[in-house]
């Protein structure tokens, strides 16, 4: 395709095609810290392409292609791009992903020890992860935590935060150091703008850590929390893994291990201070 | 795992307790595919989300959630604070009360927390706008 | 008259996990996932080494066990879902 990058999150490269020159520039500047793919060679492929040659150029819209697909997904508006490329590399992950057993959570490190945030869209797992990042926390990954089979390590995957909606504002003056990707307005997921993880965790983004604590958090609540026995995190957590089947045994082996050897809370939060407050406490009891 | 019944005369038997448990409960729950995606379509593609259980709320015989206290209802697992007692009780891997209807009512919950297919395959679809 | 003979899938095609008070199978030969709780444990060990009919099954927990409920009803009940599972089939 006329324009290309590769680049690797974590331990998995991407190569990303397109027909339009912009969404390439924008992964480009965004993940201009992360290294490139393992010998040049991809792990996965994602394809921004136009449907018809001439949606090229008129009322320009973005087919989202690659290794995996979904094969009625209609296309997003270019202004749209880099939004389409996260959303083809997400594609890429939840279909093609065979190497560890991926679970749709959010991970931070402290201490060399993993926290697991694992709850739908919604649920403030992406929120919760970018503000412990600003507060010291190694970020791994805010949408998906992948569990070594091997080792029962987590690996992580940091790829650009996604916020929505009000969740801008709040990482806006949280961190008026970051840096953040384009305002895109009115997506089929509300408002969204992209953060760059910070330094420390790009520069960490290959080194794994032990599990120590599974949160399942639900936001709109008064502050709770219980612990959450083996079966019932056994249970939610092949709700967020989209490979757990595909992974026969090993997956198998693999959350059964998890489950047993890492305790699980469940928390109600109604704001972020509840929330975060909630997490250290729990961290400091439990990990 | 099973007992041998007592084979001496005139000794009480040993033999372990056992239920059947009623016709319309339920002691399997299986774990069911991610929705494949070529075969997707958004009307039978359910979005997972299971409720947890809020603070002081019991856990019914048929699995759902009732205010604390509720007679025949029953306490959600233990919540020890600290961290040895958290480890001791996942490393025991005894759910707390293993009474046999505890755990029966603890099975019609986590059954209830699998909605539609499994995982992110059926969200990922969901996010895609359709065409 | 004896009915059905069922026979559960071999132990050695079936690998268990204790999670707290109920089990987890992985059941190679399908490669799915179950969670089980009694007496679904206790009903695979019975059927393991010989068929039996749902009659002699309940009569065998019987001796084994203290059943406080052994309705025939009930352990048909249990028997169709195993048997949907693929965890038990009729020899």
């Amino acid at each position: 395709m006329r324009h290309s990058v590769s680049l690797k999150i974590g331990p998995v490269g991407f190569r990303i095609g397109s027909d339009w020159r912009v969404p390439i520039a924008a992964l480009k500047d965004l993940y201009r810290d992360y290294p490139a793919p393992d010998d040049g060679i991809a792990d996965f492929n994602v394809r921004l392409f136009a449907a018809r040659f001439w949606r090229r150029f008129i009322r320009p819209s973005v087919m989202i292609g690659g290794d995996y697909i979904i094969p009625d997904a209609a296309p997003l508006p270019l202004e749209m791009g880099l939004l389409a490329a996260e959303m083809g590399m997400n594609l890429q992950m939840a279909l093609g992903q065979r190497r560890y057993l991926l679970l749709h959570a959010s991970a931070v490190v402290r201490d060399g020890k993993a926290l697991l945030m694992s709850g739908v869209s919604g649920a403030g797992k992406s929120t919760l992860a970018a503000l412990l990042m600003a507060r010291g926390w190694r970020l791994m990954g805010d949408e998906f935590a992948l569990i070594d089979p091997m080792s029962g390590l987590v690996y992580g995957f940091p790829r650009l935060i996604s916020l929505k909606n009000a969740a801008i504002g709040l990482m806006r003056s949280t961190l008026p150091q970051g840096r953040f990707g384009p305002l895109m307005k009115a997506t089929p997921k509300g408002n969204i703008r992209h953060l760059v993880p910070d330094a420390q965790a790009i520069a960490a983004m290959e080194t794994p850590a032990r599990p120590a604590l599974i949160l399942f958090p639900t936001f709109g609540h008064a502050p709770a929390e219980r612990a959450v026995d083996e079966a019932e995190a056994f249970v939610r957590l092949t709700q967020a893994s989209t490979n757990f089947v595909g992974l026969g045994q090993a997956g198998f082996d693999t959350l059964t291990r998890l489950v047993r050897e890492v305790p699980a809370r469940a928390i109600d939060y109604p704001d972020t201070e509840s929330a975060l407050r909630l997490v250290e406490d729990l961290w400091s009891a439990t990990a | 795992m099973t007992d041998e019944p007592s084979s001496e005369p005139g000794e009480v038997s040993r033999r372990r307790a056992l239920m059947l448990g009623a016709v319309g409960a339920s002691a399997v729950v299986s774990i069911r595919p991610a929705l494949a995606q070529t075969a997707a379509s958004v009307s039978t593609c359910e979005i997972p989300v299971p409720d947890p259980a809020r603070a002081g709320s019991y856990i019914a015989a048929d699995g759902s959630l009732v205010p604390a206290g509720t007679p025949g209802a029953f306490a959600p697992p233990a919540a020890p604070f600290k961290g040895e007692d958290v480890k001791r009780a996942m490393h025991g891997g005894q759910l707390p009360g293993t009474d046999y209807e505890s755990n029966q009512a603890y099975m019609q919950y986590i059954r209830r927390l699998q909605r539609g297919t499994s995982g992110f395959t059926c969200f990922a679809s969901l996010q895609m706008p359709r065409g | 008259m004896a009915g059905p003979q069922y026979l559960a899938e071999p132990a050695r095609r079936i690998k268990s996990v204790r999670l707290g008070g109920i089990t987890a199978l992985f059941h190679r030969p399908s490669a799915r996932t179950h969670l089980v709780g009694s007496p679904v444990p206790e009903i695979l060990d019975a059927l393991q080494e010989t068929a039996m009919d749902a009659n002699a099954l309940l009569t065998f927990l019987q001796d084994r066990y203290e059943v406080a409920d052994a309705d025939p009803a009930s352990l048909a009940a249990r028997l169709a879902e195993l048997e949907a599972a693929g965890l038990v089939r009729v020899a």
